[in-house]
């Protein structure tokens, strides 16, 4: 994979340059971001093919807005982030609705325990997932932003255009609509209830 | 059966989960995807000498002043003269609320009218 060779460039400085036909710019950005946006939606999916997808559509979206971008307006990072969020939740919900409920999951043929909690692991990743996709996006993007990105309260702030105390209650919630969702299958996933 | 991984509060629970999701290991991106990005990059390529979208009025009136710094020291600048400006009146002999003293403002003939007295006096 071609390396970063200018770590220094702002990812909009290098837009912009793209947006002017600048050929190397197009192969920066693609080796700075794209692993980005692949690695977020492997996260929110669970799938690498779908997550190899969204990851083109996201950048696609990126070349074709090159020329309009304003720079200083916001992060091309929280951009290309917002937008690969929403192509996960469209897919996540579409998924939702044909979804088998995790009692009809069948159960592993070799129970032996590295199997049986391997299993369990990916049904809490599934619904996790699911109850990420159902939240609203603001709430979403709050949650996700701080968990998966490690983003601080005044850079999610930044991204949503909120102050940090409403990131505050954003996120709280946020994962008190998580809770209320996976409150009831807290046995189907392997927790004890209380 | 587990328990959930409990921390402060009702929802730290959720907490442990969204961490251990984020903790997964994140496959290598994929070679053929690099490419295939690559490619729609190429593809998309405006033509040389393309323009990009011109920045907002306020960057470029910052842009043009010298960066933020300089509208720093503008701002500072112009907040010091005015309060200089403000001290200085009294040298050129006009009397304001903020040049007067105690006992000035009060022997002053503005200073009776809001309350009538100089009416009362006749």
């Amino acid at each position: 994979m071609p390396l970063d060779t200018d770590p220094h460039t702002d990812d909009a400085d290098l837009l912009a340059a793209y947006a002017r036909g600048d050929a190397g710019a197009a192969r920066l950005l693609t080796v700075r971001l794209t692993p980005r946006a692949f690695g977020q939606a492997v996260r929110m999916l669970g799938d690498t093919g779908e997550a190899e997808d969204v990851a083109q559509e996201a950048m696609m979206r990126l070349w074709r807005i090159a020329p309009d971008w304003r720079h200083g307006e916001a992060k091309v990072t929280t951009w290309l982030f917002r937008v690969v969020a929403n192509l996960c939740t469209d897919r996540l919900r579409k998924r939702g609705r044909g979804a088998m409920p995790l009692d009809a999951v069948a159960e592993p043929e070799d129970p032996t325990p590295s199997v049986e909690a391997r299993m369990q692991e990916d049904a809490r990743h599934t619904a996790l997932r699911s109850a990420l996709a159902a939240l609203p996006e603001r709430q979403r993007i709050a949650v996700t932003m701080r968990h998966f990105e490690g983003a601080s309260n005044p850079e999610i702030g930044e991204a949503l255009g909120i102050s940090t105390e409403a990131v505050e209650s954003l996120t709280a919630r946020g994962k008190r609509a998580l809770a209320a969702a996976l409150k009831g299958q807290a046995a189907a996933l392997g927790y004890e209830e209380g | 059966m587990t328990k959930p991984p409990h921390r402060d509060g009702d929802d730290a629970w959720i907490d442990g989960m969204l961490d251990d999701l984020a903790r997964t290991p994140v496959p290598e991106t994929p070679d053929d995807l690099m490419a295939r990005v690559m490619d729609d990059a190429y593809g998309m390529l405006p033509a040389p000498g393309g323009r990009s979208a011109p920045d907002p009025w306020w960057r470029q009136v910052v842009d043009g002043i010298g960066g933020w710094t300089a509208v720093g020291g503008l701002v500072a600048a112009a907040a010091t003269g005015f309060v200089v400006g403000l001290g200085s009146l009294e040298s050129v002999g006009v009397t304001t609320p903020w040049t007067m003293s105690y006992e000035t403002y009060y022997d002053s003939p503005g200073s009776l009218d809001a309350f009538g007295w100089d009416m009362e006096e006749g």
